[in-house]
């Protein structure tokens, strides 16, 4: 009672203050309680996060003229996502969402724009398509970093699984640092497997973490029957981030190139040659006026018949590069692709007759294909 | 109104900079750090995962003439008991093999032999020999207590594909299923992906601690669709005494054979009222 009255009785500035602090206390702790009791702290966590990025994410619908036996014409459309990384309209998301055909892209509002192909990465399996739509209806999708993630941490997925339109998936990071083939052949590194539900379409959509903050480009599922079953892949943002600049500014991201054909130099076609090394990165092939063939690499030539193989030998075996050791023809790549064209690269070699020396080359620029910005 | 001009910038002066620094905590909790479960979730499987190993098999096919060729693999998970290199997975991975491997955490990729099976509850016990680095035992729970809704962890080797952790709830507890010749009784239920390849791995709580054993899915297409089963660890901790005896298999049917010999001769041997042996 007293309380009662010392609160309510006019006090001057400090009673005031007094009021309001009780005032701001009772609110506060009715807010607490309302959200407790209504919400886990990770449901809130999920729908701010939703509400937050959902604008950020994109459909991607991909339309490819095609010709069927009597020659009609018929459009094949393929669908996937995209996230906004940029406030100019720049979206990233997968080279295999793109295709070949014309691009559409549905803004989460159903707004549809028609995009046009910035740049892409095979390699990767990464491309950058650009809309002109009003700043305010674009949504960016900050980039996070996903060198130190946890296995156990939160990963949110948002997409557009089957065309059915945006769809949140969670679930945890099951492992990272897998490795992954691209559909050209190339190793993608450091992937980052998780449980959330990842279904056709959802490709070039964002994996997000608990911050909201993009960790990866969801690419591919491992499925015996084509959809989730709780194995799921994302492209590291890390990646991303290295190549995109160039996507932009150029259209394609240049790897550095040696210009040789590698083969892994198994122990016993080792032992079966009398080199004195078990394991390393054979050349078999090296493109004349290609920057191996000008530091003088010799690739093979003679073809001899090892078990139930023939290789082509007479090659030099890559054993270290710039002082890293290295044991198949896999690890020679990775150790490169950490260079740019133009760098220095020094290969420890072991020669055909035995002998050992060292060969410093050029990198050069790998050739690209026909495939090339868009006009 | 110069009165309350003043108890406004009073009021400000001392509260905002207090609300302000509560609100910067909140927002720099949300924006830099993890969640309280997500740091659950990573330090039990931080706790768990050296524990868990993931098995590859290899079995014999007869070919056309009758000879044995080691043709299919397979691969399975498995959960580490003891630190010296006791290993309990499903029978049904480790039953058929000819020859076994577990490949643990740190990458070390060790011989086993399976020790005891036991298929009734498909359990199985392999041992492998960790040298001088002992392997890391796991701790075992309760699956008494287990509630329906429970968040659970499954870690396994699903496809082969290498260590891999998968969430979920515990769906429904005390299941029973019924597979070709089998059934398995009191089982958890979860939704935690298990795929061909999680048998035998663990099915954890957020402490870290070993709930069940997953065992099977229910499944048309033969890999997850969310309805996957785990035997509970109490089951385990039961038949583990029985499985764990270090005696060899051997022993119990030298017994078998001696104790036949014995009561052949007892029923058979006093006939004919001639000795039964000669010595002489």
């Amino acid at each position: 009672m007293i309380d009662f009255e010392l609160i309510c009785g006019d006090g001057g500035p400090r009673m005031h203050f007094i009021r309001l602090l009780n005032l701001a206390l009772v609110i506060f702790l009715l807010c607490g309680a309302t959200g407790a009791a209504a919400l886990t702290e990770e449901e809130r966590n999920n729908i701010e996060l939703y509400e937050r990025l959902a604008p950020g994410v994109v459909n991607i619908t991909s339309t490819l003229l095609e010709h069927d036996f009597f020659f009609n014409v018929i459009p094949r459309k393929g669908t996937g996502s995209g996230s906004i990384i940029d406030s100019q309209g720049y979206i990233l998301t997968n080279n295999h969402v793109i295709g070949d055909g014309k691009l559409e892209v549905t803004l989460a509002d159903g707004k549809k724009y028609v995009a046009k192909l910035v740049g892409s990465d095979p390699d990767t399996d990464l491309a950058v398509v650009k809309i002109d739509a009003p700043k305010e209806s674009l949504r960016v999708i900050p980039m996070g970093d996903s060198s130190d993630l946890k296995v156990g941490q939160k990963a949110i997925a948002i997409g557009n699984p089957f065309g059915l339109g945006q769809t949140l998936t969670t679930g945890v990071v099951s492992s990272v640092g897998r490795t992954m083939r691209a559909e050209n052949g190339t190793l993608v590194e450091d992937i980052i497997q998780t449980d959330a539900s990842i279904n056709p379409g959802n490709s070039g959509g964002p994996l997000i973490d608990s911050s909201g903050k993009l960790i990866g480009i969801t690419t591919a599922i491992f499925s015996p029957t084509g959809a989730s079953v709780g194995i799921g892949f994302a492209i590291p943002v890390n990646t991303a981030k290295r190549i995109v600049n160039d996507l932009i500014a150029k259209g394609y991201y240049s790897y550095p190139f040696l210009g040789a054909t590698l083969m892994n130099l198994f122990p016993d076609i080792a032992e079966a040659l009398r080199l004195p090394i078990k394991t390393g990165a054979m050349v078999i092939e090296a493109s004349p006026g290609g920057p191996a063939d000008k530091a003088g690499l010799r690739g093979g030539n003679k073809r001899a018949q090892i078990g139930n193989n023939i290789v082509t030998v007479g090659g030099d075996v890559i054993v270290s590069v710039n002082g890293i050791q290295v044991q198949d023809a896999d690890s020679v790549i990775r150790e490169v692709r950490k260079l740019r064209p133009g760098d220095k690269v020094q290969f420890q070699i072991v020669r055909w007759d035995g002998s050992s020396g060292i060969v410093t080359l050029i990198l050069g620029e790998k050739p690209r294909g026909m495939r090339t910005r868009q006009p | 109104m110069c009165l309350k001009l003043q108890f406004a910038a009073k009021v400000f002066g001392k509260a905002v900079p207090a609300v302000f620094f509560l609100c910067l905590l909140a927002v720099c909790s949300i924006a830099s750090a993890l969640t309280a479960d997500e740091n659950a979730t990573i330090a039990a499987y931080e706790r768990v995962a050296p524990s868990v190993v993931n098995i590859t098999t290899q079995m014999c096919e007869a070919e056309f003439f009758f000879c044995a060729t080691p043709t299919i693999t397979g691969s399975g998970s498995g959960v580490v008991l003891r630190e010296d290199g006791l290993i309990i997975t499903n029978s049904h991975v480790v039953s058929e093999a000819q020859n076994i491997w577990a490949i643990l955490s740190d990458g070390r990729r060790l011989p086993a032999r399976m020790t005891a099976s036991d298929p009734n509850d498909d359990l199985a016990v392999i041992r492998v020999d960790p040298g001088d680095k002992p392997l890391k035992a796991i701790a075992l729970g309760d699956s008494d207590g287990l509630k329906v809704g429970e968040r659970v962890l499954a870690v396994g080797n699903p496809f082969g594909l290498g260590q891999t952790l998968t969430a979920g709830v515990v769906s429904m507890i005390d299941r029973s299923i019924k597979n070709d010749d089998t059934i398995l009784r009191h089982l958890i239920q979860t939704d935690a992906p298990i795929n061909p390849g999680n048998s035998g791995g663990a099915l954890i709580n957020l402490n870290g601690e070993l709930v069940g054993l997953c065992t099977a899915i229910l499944s048309p297409t033969g890999s997850s669709v969310r309805i996957g089963f785990a035997l509970p660890v109490n089951r385990i901790k039961a038949a583990a005494p029985g499985l764990m005896q270090s005696w060899p298999r051997i022993t119990g049917w030298v017994l078998a054979i001696l104790l036949a010999v014995w009561l052949f001769n007892r029923i058979y041997g006093r006939r004919g009222g001639t000795p039964r042996y000669h010595w002489e």
